[in-house]
């Protein structure tokens, strides 16, 4: 278990695997977690922390709009606690190649993996003394066959890493996560055929768990990385050095 | 096609012996933080790259090499090394065709003439593909993108 994790913790796309493990785990650190996903299945994740006693604010809100962003600010403003970690996790596939990609696909990706978290940092950080922020990105910031939009999306979260991480330090360090393949509900509704490919390209031998994301989550998240500011760590078993 | 906002280094670019179809897109730099400016300029790329990936025309872009490392702002931080993923991940799309699609990072002491050398190497056949060449000394001894 790594250091406390103190304050409010912002966690994007909290109903899906990789969120619902995130708030897990930043709340057994003592994090006050804000989960916020637009699903209706959020309320069947905020029951279920509660139950584990996580202290957990459900935001039912879709991030690509004035309102839900409003909406969250608004719950955080409420509960009184400081802001201390935000966790840009929202994210969505359109998958094709370029050449057969329309344009609203290529609009709607950029729109919710990189859009929600630049604003969401934009207007939080007159609430943010000191804290950090942890951006999912991805493996496939490396590139990935069919994935322009997916993968340019998750290569500027990793942009806007950097850039921040220069321009808010030292009072908030900013890094990424790049996950590679995650047993979630996205990757096993792949083929299997076609998932066990992947896997077989997976120097490890398995896709990774949600929670082994949130371990290097909550990592980044507290003090045990307090020297650490700027950085991608890839959570892929070794997959980035395979052929 | 150029896509350059720079009038004298789209000049020097459309001075260049290029493939047909072939498309350099110059990342804009004096893009702001706003999302909206982003958004566009990912948006004017991805346009662009779609007609060049259509007809097979290889594809470089440029941005600066300080944008890949954050150091000039959010707004160019983002639109650099979403191109830099985007190339990569296109680059993979196209191999089979052979078609090449790279990016040139920049340096603050870069030359047209040298930008022009690199651009023609790099949309010729049998060069690199999905990768990153860093002109320059800037980058020395920092993170690779």
């Amino acid at each position: 278990m790594s250091a406390r994790i103190q304050g409010a913790a912002v966690v994007t796309g909290a109903a899906g695997g990789i969120g619902l493990a995130i708030c897990r785990r930043l709340a057994a650190s003592g994090a006050t977690i804000l989960a916020v996903d637009m699903a209706d299945r959020l309320g069947a994740t905020v029951a279920d922390l509660e139950t584990s006693g996580a202290a957990v604010i459900g935001v039912q809100a879709d991030l690509t709009t004035a309102s839900g962003l409003d909406a969250v600010l608004g719950s955080l403003d409420r509960t009184g606690i400081a802001l201390r970690t935000i966790v840009n996790n929202a994210g969505i596939t359109r998958d094709a190649r370029l050449v057969n990609m329309p344009a609203e696909d290529f609009r709607d990706v950029l729109e919710v993996n990189l859009g929600v978290a630049h604003r969401l940092i934009e207007l939080t950080l007159p609430r943010f003394e000191h804290g950090t922020i942890v951006n999912i990105s991805s493996r496939a910031y490396l590139g990935n066959f069919g994935q322009f939009n997916y993968s340019m999306s998750k290569g500027a979260l990793v942009g806007l890493t950097r850039a921040l991480a220069l321009a808010l330090a030292p009072a908030v360090r900013v890094n990424a996560v790049a996950p590679g393949l995650i047993g979630t509900e996205m990757s096993m509704a792949i083929p299997e055929d076609v998932r066990e490919r992947m896997v077989s390209a997976i120097p490890l031998g398995r896709m990774g768990r949600p929670e082994e994301v949130a371990e290097t989550v909550a990592f980044l998240a507290s003090d045990d990385s307090a020297y650490i500011t700027g950085e991608v760590i890839t959570v892929g078993g070794g997959r980035s050095l395979s052929r | 096609m150029i896509r350059a906002e720079d009038g004298d280094l789209a000049d020097a670019l459309n001075s260049l012996s290029l493939p047909e179809g072939a498309l350099v897109f110059v990342a804009n730099s004096a893009l702001s933080d706003g999302w909206t400016a982003v958004l566009n300029e990912l948006t004017a790329a991805y346009e662009l790259s779609q007609t060049a990936v259509k007809v097979g025309g290889p594809i470089v872009y440029l941005v600066e090499g300080d944008d890949l490392l954050g150091r000039r702002g959010a707004g160019r931080a983002m639109v650099a090394c979403g191109l830099l993923s985007a190339a990569r991940t296109l680059a993979l799309e196209t191999a089979r065709a052979g078609v090449p699609v790279n990016v040139i990072a920049m340096g603050a002491t870069t030359t047209h003439d040298a930008l022009g050398s690199w651009v023609e190497l790099l949309c010729g056949p049998g060069g690199p593909n999905g990768e990153l060449i860093r002109l320059g000394a800037d980058h020395l001894g920092k993170a690779l993108p």
